[in-house]
């Protein structure tokens, strides 16, 4: 069970000219599910490898319980487990062949190894399955032994870069609720970086979320809400596609972050506007018929947007 | 752990059927293409189509003995032993069975017996490198000028060559030219009086043997491939191995062993090892093969052991070294370049496809400090009854390029992991 807090502080990364991360100031108690939410290109891959002592950083700390383990990562390394983006796996391999020989270079004993690639297997739901090559699994699959090689040490603490990239719903789900009986049965610590916002939000406890190597927001998902708490988000359906409307929707100074999804257009407003009127108004105008409106509590996508103007799957 | 981290390699590489295709069946095809291909001029008993010699006699021999014995008797009294005597110097049948008819002669000349009617057929037709006329009375005419004071003419026959096929007509013209000689030695002898009864004719005997001018073991173009092909086949390992290591970059599996507590130069060590034991295993099955197949000796098998362990040892330095590059430059690019470019440079400069040693002292030595080129010297010094002293230089070169690959390779290597 994880007893130390895990801290990054002022970390800073910097190749030639170009700030990759930037000033970025982060903690995880042990137990904790902290997401890292932005979108691609945003540094959180760069920042996880400081974290995991794969990387240098150009300036910052990264602290075990005060010890710095960026310049004796020993400790750190023997109670983290990493699960890369990339699928770090021999394709011709079996699964178990990957867990023994991962766990062979972490020099766990034998028979110990033996009982964890057992445990491992099921966990991940491959045990039926680990007698064949990986380079012959789905997408999922690979994906769950891309965890279960990190699970095999028991870590306390576990960071997953973008573990459900490019695989089907099923796949998915059996990862985040891998990822959730982690957390609650083994008291892991994890730090989720996504650009998912609902797996972050299912997920984390906390979040901080990144652009342009830096942290724009950090709290709870209710703080991080509270963000947009004087506003509130409209989503309203008309009966066509009016241009010339859209247009004059974003034109106007009562409404912000009008942006346009198949049929449907929202836009934030202030809490206390009555915005009715000015939408009859301009249906009126551009002899457009509303065939529904609804009233929509913020999400982090929207407070992503409101933040930084874009959205976060560009 | 380092044990696994070597066992993950060669299980890696055994489960590669390209990589396997490129180091063990191509080099194995090659020898048995260049072995047979290059064979017969290499070691020298080209196998070129069977010189073709027609003889046509007016005569028959035996008959014109026995019409030369009746007018030889009616002079001299004329005993066994002479008889005995002048039956083996027959000229036509000396020329027939000891000149063209003995074994080793036999082996690339055909003698076809025509009639006289076919002459004309066969010099038009072109079918034959040589035709030999043997004219009317030839036999008779010669034993005359050798044993008849009052004979003073040597017969001669005639000789059609092929000159359309200017090597065979050499060859004839080479033979025929000896027994020409022989012929006319007879009739000198003959002439000054020198034979007598008691004279006996010593059989002619040609034989040959094939020998260098050092005397030393003949190299065949088999044993001569077999090193050549294994040792520039090598080369290409270290790439490979160097591309999987960047693969293990590229893919963050690096980074995993890393965080395992895994220090970089152990995993550097691990490839260094992994290649040896594969380069081991790579020219061990290349040499099974052609000992196998082309029944190369391989006498005193420690000190072949010895030369395969020190360049095994450089293809791990360079399989390291490669490796340290692209991990430093982030792209497979000094592997790529090393197999697509370096191989081929290393392999013609170490003889690889021909011994360029005669070409020049410099390139000599310069083959001589490529790994595959040493490597080949030594097994062919081995293969010549070399001794330890024989391949002292040879080990000593490989040692210190081993050296050098190995130091760069730790000094370059990067000390972390991180993004690909």
């Amino acid at each position: 069970m994880a007893k130390s807090m895990l801290e990054v502080v002022n970390l800073s990364k910097v190749y030639k000219k170009n700030k990759a991360v930037d000033q970025v100031n982060f903690y995880i108690e042990p137990g904790e599910i902290v997401g890292l939410l932005g979108p691609n290109g945003a540094g959180k891959s760069t920042t996880i490898a400081m974290i995991s002592t794969l990387i240098s950083p150009s300036a910052g700390d990264v602290l075990l319980q005060n010890h710095n383990v960026i310049k004796d990562p020993t400790k750190l390394r023997e109670i983290l487990g990493v699960v890369p983006q990339e699928i770090a796996l021999y394709g011709d391999f079996t699964a178990r062949e990957n867990l023994e020989f991962f766990g062979s270079v972490h020099k766990m004993p034998k028979k110990l190894l033996k009982e964890r690639i057992e445990v491992v297997l099921k966990q991940i739901g491959l045990e039926h399955e680990h007698k064949k090559l990986v380079k012959h699994y789905s997408g999922g699959m690979k994906r769950r032994l891309n965890i279960g090689v990190a699970l095999l040490h028991e870590p306390q603490y576990l960071i997953m870069d973008e573990p459900t990239v490019g695989i089907d719903p099923q796949s998915r789900n059996h990862i985040l609720e891998t990822v959730k009986q982690l957390n609650q049965e083994m008291k892991t610590a994890i730090i989720y970086t996504s650009h998912y916002m609902e797996e972050v939000e299912y997920l984390c406890n906390r979040i901080y979320i990144m652009d342009k190597g830096r942290i724009i927001a950090s709290g709870t998902k209710e703080e991080i809400k509270s963000i947009l708490s004087s506003e509130k988000i409209i989503v309203v359906k008309f009966n066509r596609h009016s241009n010339s409307l859209i247009k004059e929707l974003m034109d106007q100074p009562l409404l912000s972050n009008v942006s346009v999804k198949e049929s449907e257009v929202s836009f934030t407003v202030a809490k206390d506007t009555n915005f009715l009127p000015l939408l009859m108004n301009l249906c009126d105008q551009y002899k457009v018929v509303l065939n529904s409106f609804q009233v929509e509590e913020p999400t982090l996508e929207d407070v992503f947007l409101h933040l930084t103007g874009r959205a976060l799957r560009n | 752990m380092f044990l696994s981290l070597i066992k993950k390699q060669v299980k890696l590489f055994l489960r590669s059927p390209s990589e396997l295709l490129l180091l063990l069946a191509m080099p194995v095809g090659l020898i048995l293409i260049l072995s047979f291909a290059l064979g017969s001029i290499w070691d020298g008993n080209s196998e070129f189509k069977k010189i073709e010699v027609a003889v046509v006699q007016h005569n028959d021999e035996v008959g014109q003995m026995e019409e030369f014995l009746n007018t030889l008797s009616k002079r001299i009294p004329v005993n066994d032993l002479m008889v005995q005597n002048i039956e083996e110097m027959l000229p036509v049948s000396t020329l027939l069975n000891q000149v063209l008819g003995n074994p080793e002669a036999q082996e690339f000349i055909t003698v076809t017996q025509l009639e006289v009617n076919e002459l004309e057929l066969a010099r038009n037709n072109g079918k034959y490198n040589a035709i030999i006329e043997i004219p009317e009375g030839f036999t008779v005419d010669y034993l005359s000028s050798l044993f008849l004071e009052d004979e003073e003419d040597i017969p001669s026959f005639q000789v059609y060559l092929n000159e359309s096929e200017q090597t065979t007509s050499v060859i004839l013209q080479n033979i025929l030219d000896y027994y020409q000689y022989q012929y006319s030695l007879f009739s000198q002898l003959g002439k000054n009086q020198l034979f007598t009864e008691e004279i006996s004719v010593p059989t002619l005997d040609l034989t040959s043997e094939i020998r260098t001018v050092a005397s030393k073991e003949h190299i065949t173009s088999s044993t001569y491939y077999t090193f050549s092909m294994s040792v520039m086949f090598i080369l290409f390992l270290a790439s490979t191995i160097a591309s999987q290591a960047y693969l293990e970059k590229d893919s963050h599996i690096f980074d995993r062993i890393l965080l395992a507590q895994v220090h970089p130069l152990v995993y550097l060590a691990s490839i260094v090892v992994s290649t040896i034991i594969l380069t081991m295993l790579q020219i061990g099955i290349l040499f099974l093969f052609s000992y196998y197949v082309f029944k190369i000796p391989f006498t005193n098998l420690l000190l072949y052991l010895l030369i395969t362990f020190m360049v095994s040892l450089v293809i791990g330095g360079i399989s390291a070294l490669l490796s340290s590059l692209n991990y430093r430059s982030n792209s497979a690019t000094a592997s790529n370049l090393f197999s697509n470019a370096f191989v081929a440079i290393l392999a013609l400069l170490g003889g690889s496809f021909f011994n360029i040693s005669g070409l020049s002292p410099v390139l000599a030595e310069i083959g001589l400090w490529t790994p595959n080129g040493a490597a080949l010297e030594g097994y062919l010094r081995l293969i010549q009854d070399g001794t330890i002293s024989s391949i002292q230089q040879i080990l000593l070169n490989l040692g210190i390029l081993a050296f050098v690959f190995i130091l760069l390779a730790f000094l370059l290597f990067p000390k972390r992991g991180g993004l690909a």
